[in-house]
């Protein structure tokens, strides 16, 4: 474990010198995306000001809701983006060959070499609209640990679903397009799953569960209901999914050519 | 001529195949997008749900979705991609081939978008443009389809295609002091999501903002082909706002031709 730490810290700070390269068109894309999210804001208060509830929820519930699911985003897109390289290029023009002749896990390589600092704009502007929000919710004790633990469980998610995603490429060369239609879904975690008809419903929870990454665990510290549907759910399905695809990802592995000269 | 064609063959198929895969790309990356369409109509289907009036700010729920897909295709077919392609040529360098022919920097790029785009947009109008027209014969409540309309639509959504071209062009040079254009781009596009109504219909905003933002250049990239297809404008106001659209074409064609002359006494080439 300290291993991996220690190599987690090497990648990180390496990939910082890269980015700080271009200093200037950094710190203005990390304000790009704090805008991009408040702009978001804007278009619910628009939403709001037509109507006091939707779908029986309030303004401050779906703030909830919504700064719940950019946490996870958040997490996954600061550590795990490398994930999207795979797809784009390294298996199609053979890169991919330099995890494989290093000594560690060639996932856990590509996992932790990049660190994709423009994330913090999501994490920034998901933990003010919890702390905004947080009165809605009838905090206990019980409530505050299972958000801590649920947290974990909702980044798997989104990592689960690019490392099976990105993995396809080991067949196909390049399935960058097939992550992105897959996480696309991730817009529709970020309100209630009532408002969308059956079938949206059912993609969203159990083929692309992205619901279980926003809208089901915050209903749970929203509502107090439900808890072993809304967080039992999320860590079996969590679980289930990051199982399915470390198996995709190993099978595809044996079966990758190098290409490229 | 059989050998000849046995010879051949695989090129023709091999042409075909990366066409279809770049293609199948393409159109899955539309589809994702598309996503994004799908979530925005299930909003406003729960606001007017929720709502009392059956309309809100002069839009019925059928104008509505209108809105939303119509303002999602007029995207695609006013999309630009030059400032990106500009920030990664200066990136690694082969801008300088760029610089180096003996023709105008700008009309390269345009005439390389025009050809990609005449495909990607030809893809994209059967589904998405059928499927906008099929809404609106058939469903209830939904304004009736107007040939004038459509024609005002597809003028102004080229004129809202050129300002774009012009203003990205325009926004790439800034690549020449910033050398990577990814962060400017992000800023960039939050704003002009924003501002041209592709998020919400600029109606929706307090007066004194939507006065500003009608002025502005943005709204002549989407909100102003938009609004005339749902045939919002009268004779006079449609006057106005395509004359406002020229004004903003012409005004970043020369904004493009001084920020050029320059912006290239600033490039430096880096390495490979």
């Amino acid at each position: 474990m300290r291993r991996v730490l220690h190599l987690e810290k090497i990648f990180i700070s390496q990939y910082l010198k890269q980015t700080m390269e271009y200093k200037a068109d950094f710190i203005v894309g990390v304000l790009g995306v704090l805008l991009n999210q408040v702009l978001n804001l804007i278009f619910l208060q628009v939403i709001f000001s037509q109507v006091p509830k939707l779908a029986g929820w309030s303004l401050q519930q779906i703030v909830f809701i919504y700064g719940f699911a950019l946490i996870p985003k958040g997490l996954d897109h600061l550590f795990f983006d490398n994930l999207w390289i795979v797809g784009q290029k390294l298996v199609r023009k053979g890169e991919f060959d330099k995890y494989l002749t290093r000594p560690i896990n060639p996932l856990f390589h590509v996992l932790v070499e990049t660190f994709q600092v423009d994330a913090f704009g999501e994490l920034l502007v998901g933990v003010i609209l919890l702390v905004m929000s947080s009165a809605t919710v009838h905090w206990t004790l019980l409530k505050v640990i299972l958000f801590i633990v649920s947290i974990p469980f909702a980044t798997a998610i989104y990592t689960a679903l690019k490392i099976g995603t990105s993995a396809a490429a080991f067949w196909m060369k390049k399935s960058n397009t097939i992550t992105y239609l897959f996480y696309m879904f991730n817009d529709f975690a970020k309100y209630p799953v009532s408002i969308f008809n059956h079938l949206i419903r059912w993609i969203i929870s159990f083929i692309i569960p992205f619901a279980f990454t926003a809208f089901y665990p915050a209903s749970y510290f929203l509502t107090g209901k439900n808890v072993l549907f809304n967080l039992g759910g999320l860590v079996v399905i969590s679980i289930v999914f990051l199982f399915i695809a470390i198996k995709i990802w190993n099978k595809g592995i044996s079966s990758y050519e190098s290409a490229g000269s | 001529m059989t050998n000849f064609l046995r010879k051949y063959r695989p090129f023709v198929s091999a042409g075909i195949e990366e066409a279809i895969v770049y293609r199948a790309n393409f159109l899955l990356f539309a589809l994702g997008n598309t996503l994004g369409a799908f979530v925005t109509y299930f909003l406003w289907k729960a606001v007017f749900q929720s709502s009392t009036n059956s309309s809100l700010n002069g839009f019925t729920f059928p104008e509505m979705v209108l809105y939303i897909f119509l303002s999602f295709f007029t995207g695609i077919l006013t999309s630009s991609d030059g400032s990106s392609s500009v920030g990664d040529e200066v990136k690694d360098g082969s801008i300088a081939m760029r610089i180096l022919k003996p023709i105008s920097f700008t009309a390269n790029y345009f005439y390389e978008e025009i050809g990609s785009k005449l495909i990607d947009v030809g893809v994209l109008a059967v589904p998405l443009f059928g499927g906008i027209l099929i809404y609106q014969i058939v469903g209830k409540g939904t304004p009736v389809l107007n040939l004038v309309n459509l024609l005002l639509y597809f003028f102004s959504a080229t004129v809202a295609y050129l300002i774009n071209f012009y203003f990205n062009i325009c926004f790439s040079f800034t690549a020449f002091f910033f050398r990577n254009l990814w962060g400017s781009n992000v800023l960039k596009n939050a704003l002009v999501i924003f501002m041209s109504g592709s998020l919400v219909p600029l109606a929706f905003f307090p007066p004194v903002l939507q006065n500003v933002l009608k002025v502005l250049p943005f709204s002549s990239l989407l909100y102003t082909p938009v609004m005339l297809y749902l045939g919002k404008y009268s004779a006079e106001q449609t006057i106005s706002v395509l004359l406002l659209q020229i004004f903003w074409l012409i005004f970043f064609i020369f904004l493009a031709k001084i920020i050029w002359h320059f912006a290239i006494k600033h490039l430096s080439i880096q390495g490979g």
